[in-house]
């Protein structure tokens, strides 16, 4: 008898065991359950963020002496160019010919800087977060043909010429793919000098200026479709 | 290209003088932007004038270059404390639009079906005897004018005396409904009192900026320069809360993203953090602040004839404190897909109370079937932490049409306005009527129709004749698939004033050649309350005629002579001294017109000689009277109100057979319905036509690729277009964007007519819509 009472109070208390057990198992899992809504991510723009990219040194451009001596200019900037808007190529020796661009390239055209060894200020990249430079960009080893060309280089903008009213802020008469980044070529003292802007501080570029985009628009001029 | 505006030889000396400057500017680099422009530019034989700028609310002070009677070239004012000498591509270049072959020079009148030029006097004469015939026939509500936030102070000022004095019908509503309706009665509400209480030099001292739907770097790009400006100086921040992610978010400290009508949601949840963390500026509000609620479940305008007034109630802080239960950021998160953290980390930007901060807003807000709750909403943050009428701290409601405060919302074009106050109340009906000179009698009591309205009521044949002025409808309406066959219909007969041929002139009984901007003098006033005046500067083609001098012939026309005794050389400024007698005292009063010729703009209320910055600040502002530091004295208890206003869902949500949101606006380039903007080459060839953009993976769910055709279709129509894929802008996913501006791919022939039921401002950023590939 005695026996009995303490089997069956131990099947009590394993059956209330069981029973409290799984109760609060089932709340667990409800009070884990949450229906979450994703949050929604904020995607980037290419071509709108690179606007901006460098506006961290626009104060750093404004105040920054112009050394004239080493100042690069338009013309050398296309001579290093098979033609507008190819890539450019190096127009100096490179030391490490296995090495990727975050570790050679972009230690002076990343942000810029003189370069005693070679006499000038480094450009500055306007897409440093492409490090495998050499994929584009290729040094020049000599200066003969394998063949004879007959290949003519696209006559490229010049600078000066692309107001539509006198005083007007200029067009932008390049494709900006790859380039996004104003700053990176129009301030700084790599910047070729005739187009250095008179006023990096401004930073929202294609506020006033936009792209002279005729290879895109079959009209340059707006007519209407119905009359 | 562009025609020359000068002989080639003139050009090519100006051009080489530019270039040198240029030149000599790089050498400097540095150099002040103001000066350089002062001094670089060929000066020689141009004459510069001061405007305002034509386009958008923000008011850039420009200088006009003119040579031999034309407009050659256009520069930022330095002298302007709005833009400091800094435009955008637009209002460089707006006077090329001038030289557009198609310009409109002379009245048009549609005989037989064709448009047969007609000297101005006699196109004038047939307009006056189709009014009159209308009203005799049909009565005074069987005439109507709509026009425009671009129409000039004294433009709008006779269309009122016009149709209100003279006439006496408050038929006369204007395209201002459409984007400023709800920060009005945001205003009103809150307020007691349009307009905003700060000034843009709010910019230079604020340390935190919150963009609510707003994408300044594109629709207010010279305020947003400033901002920028301070960013990198004083390292303020700015935060781009948004359905879209834009240029103004990659310029962005931060960019948070919401669902689309979920706005009203977070903004209670901030009020919630503040609350809850003890941010509440308990002193500020226990003066200053009372509590109302108002009238839910309002509906959303859809059916013709739609009414409705909201019923305020007094509630306390208890009562509030327990409706905003309903907001905290977790329950939140679920409507608006905003974390919880960064619910939190504006809440905390808010109520610290070290940071000033600004809030801008423009059509993400006010284009919104609870837009007036929304305004309410975010003043009831600023209102919470007493970030308010201070240098630096401030809700600013932005606005988007350059005379959007100083023509349609401070002389009062709309159906139940009067240059002061409202056509209900007894007092302001009689002040109209002795200024004005008419019987008091005459000025009905009952406001008519509001825009949407307006042309309802021409589709529904109750308007019989109607005249627009300075705006284009049948692009800029919602749904106009419904009321461009109203407007066609024989029963109204159309008078359309423009400058160019739009669509809306297309449907015209009579058109009539408006002088542009420049041909003309006039004054505008900005978002910051700035009145600004300018002089004619060239002469108009052919019979082009200022849109005020018309209104005026008009009535003359028609037997009310006496009621406008200006003359044509000088009537702006006769009429401008008439106005201001409405708004003398120093809660609204304007400042003389002398003042304005001498400077570029003051803002009112201006006394004593002096402009005041912020309103409601007893150390600024002159009309505060009760002693405190601050009183809201539009109110008659001197306090603003907080509101308790809740979330509801848009009338047209996305479902299985509509799956997208539909948004539409602006982009840099163009200003509005494009029928200036696309007529200047430089802006038409950087955005030739609208597009419709699509999250980079619902693009690639449907297999649409940058440049694809896609069809839209709506329950209200459909459109084919290109797509555009990760290009200016990138919407929340299962939503879309289509630019506006393009009259050849209509995007309001799919788009809701549903409006906001307090300010009836139609919501053109929601409704449902299918996309498909074609």
């Amino acid at each position: 008898m005695k026996r009995l009472g303490i089997i069956s109070l131990f099947v009590l208390l394993f059956i209330a065991f069981i029973t409290i057990w799984n109760y609060s198992y089932q709340t667990g899992l409800k009070d884990a359950y949450i229906p979450l809504e994703n949050e929604i991510s904020s995607p980037k723009i290419p071509s709108e963020a690179g606007v901006f990219q460098r506006s961290e040194y626009a104060f750093d451009y404004v105040n920054m002496p112009v050394d004239e001596k080493h100042q690069r200019t338009l013309e050398t900037y296309y001579d290093n160019r098979a033609y507008h808007g190819a890539p450019p190529s190096i127009p100096h020796p490179v030391k490490q010919e296995m090495s990727m661009g975050g570790n050679t390239c972009l230690q002076c055209h990343q942000n810029g800087g003189f370069v005693q060894k070679f006499n000038a200020y480094a450009p500055v990249t306007p897409h440093p977060e492409m490090i495998n430079c050499r994929q584009c960009h290729v040094t020049q080893n000599t200066e003969t043909f394998f063949t004879e060309t007959s290949f003519v280089k696209v006559h490229a903008p010049t600078a000066g010429i692309h107001n539509a009213l006198p005083g007007s802020p200029p067009m932008i008469p390049h494709s900006i793919q790859m380039r996004e980044n104003c700053l990176s070529c129009h301030a700084g003292p790599a910047a070729p000098k005739e187009i250095r802007v008179t006023h990096p501080e401004r930073i929202n570029c294609r506020q006033c200026h936009v792209p002279n985009a005729i290879e895109y628009s079959e009209k340059s001029v707006f007519s209407r479709n119905n009359n | 290209m562009y025609t020359s505006l000068t002989n080639r030889r003139k050009f090519i000396k100006k051009m080489a003088m530019l270039s040198a400057m240029t030149a000599a500017a790089t050498m400097f680099p540095g150099i002040l932007f103001a000066d350089e422009q002062e001094k670089g530019l060929p000066d020689g034989d141009i004459n510069w004038t001061k405007a305002p700028c034509r386009f958008c609310g923000v008011g850039c002070g420009v200088l006009v270059g003119t040579e031999n009677g034309k407009a050659v070239a256009v520069k930022g004012d330095p002298k302007s404390t709005v833009n400091k000498g800094l435009l955008c591509v637009k209002g460089y270049h707006q006077i090329m639009c001038l030289q557009a072959k198609d310009r409109l020079t002379h009245a048009l009148v549609k005989k037989n079906g064709t448009y047969v030029q007609t000297p101005i006097q006699e196109a004038l004469d047939l307009v006056a005897s189709k009014m009159k015939e209308t009203i005799e026939k049909h009565g005074k509500d069987a005439v109507a004018m709509y026009t425009s936030g671009q129409s000039t102070i004294p433009e709008g000022y006779v269309a009122s005396k016009f149709m209100k004095g003279a006439i006496g019908t408050n038929n006369l509503d204007c395209n201002a409904r459409l984007c400023m309706a709800s920060a009005v009665t945001g205003f009103l509400t809150s307020f007691g009192a349009d307009e905003p209480m700060g000034c843009y030099e709010d910019i230079d001292h604020a340390d935190v900026f919150v963009l609510w739907g707003n994408n300044m770097a594109e629709m207010h790009p010279v305020l947003f320069s400033r901002m920028l400006e301070q960013k990198n100086r004083r390292g303020a921040k700015i935060i781009d809360f948004a359905t879209r992610t834009t240029r103004t978010s990659m310029a962005a400290d931060k960019s948070i993203l919401f669902k689309p009508q979920s706005d009203l949601a977070v903004a209670n949840a901030i009020c919630y953090e503040i609350i809850k963390n003890g941010w509440v500026n308990t002193s500020f509000v226990e003066k200053h602040c009372s509590f109302n609620k108002g009238l839910t479940n309002m509906g959303y305008g859809l059916e013709d004839n739609y009414k409705f007034k909201d019923k305020p109630e007094k509630i306390d802080f208890k009562a509030y404190k327990k409706f905003l239960e309903d907001y905290t950021p977790e329950k939140v998160e679920k409507i608006s897909g905003v974390s919880v953290k960064d619910i939190k980390y504006m809440a905390a930007y808010f109520g610290d109370p070290n940071k000033k901060v600004v809030s801008y807003w423009c059509m993400g807000i006010n284009q919104h079937t609870r837009g007036t709750w929304m305004n309410n909403l975010v003043y009831n943050i600023h209102l919470l932490t007493g970030k308010i009428s201070q240098p630096g701290n401030g809700p600013f409601s932005l606005t988007g049409q350059p005379s959007a405060c100083g023509t349609a919302r401070e002389v009062g074009t709309f159906t139940h306005k009067l240059p002061k106050g409202v056509v209900t109340n007894e007092k302001h009906r009689r002040l109209a009527a002795k200024i004005w000179k008419v019987p008091y009698e005459r000025i009905p009591s009952k406001p008519t129709y509001h825009a949407t309205e307006m042309f309802r009521a021409v589709d529904r044949g109750e308007i019989k004749f109607i005249w627009t002025q300075v705006t284009n409808p049948l692009v800029s309406l919602p749904k106009t698939s419904r009321y461009r066959p109203g407007m066609e219909k024989d029963s109204c007969f159309v008078v359309v004033s423009d400058v160019f041929p739009t669509p809306t002139s297309d449907v015209a009984d009579v058109i009539l050649p408006a002088s542009w901007h420049i041909e003309k003098s006039g004054l505008y006033g900005n978002s910051e309350r700035r009145t600004q005046h300018w002089d004619k500067m060239v002469e108009g083609p052919g019979e082009t005629t200022p849109d005020a001098w018309m209104t005026i012939e008009v009535a003359k026309r028609m037997g009310f002579g006496d009621l406008f005794p200006y003359s044509e050389e000088n009537h702006v400024e006769e009429i401008y001294n008439e106005y201001r007698q409405f708004h003398e005292g120093d809660k609204h009063g304007m400042a003389p017109l002398e003042v304005l010729k001498s400077q570029p703009g003051a803002i009112w209320p201006y006394v004593n000689g002096k402009s005041t910055q912020w309103r409601f600040n007893a150390k600024y502002d002159p009309a505060c009277s009760n002693n405190e530091d601050f009183h809201f004295y539009g109110k008659p208890d001197g306090r603003a109100v907080i509101w308790q206003r809740p979330y509801e869902p848009a009338p047209e949500e996305p479902d299985n057979e509509y799956p997208f949101w539909l948004n539409t606006g602006r982009v840099i380039e163009h200003w509005h319905t494009g029928s200036m903007t696309r007529r200047i080459p430089v802006l038409h060839k950087a955005m030739p036509n609208a597009y419709v953009e699509l999250h980079p993976k619902d693009a690639e769910r449907l297999q649409i690729k940058n440049g694809d055709k896609v069809k839209l279709i709506t329950r209200r129509g459909e459109i084919i277009m290109p797509a555009s894929v990760n290009q200016r802008g990138i919407p929340t996913p299962l939503q879309v964007f289509v630019p506006f501006f393009d009259e050849n791919m209509l995007i309001n022939d799919l788009t809701l007519d549903s409006f906001c039921p307090i300010s009836k401002e139609p919501d053109y950023k929601k409704c449902a819509v299918r996309v498909e590939k074609v």
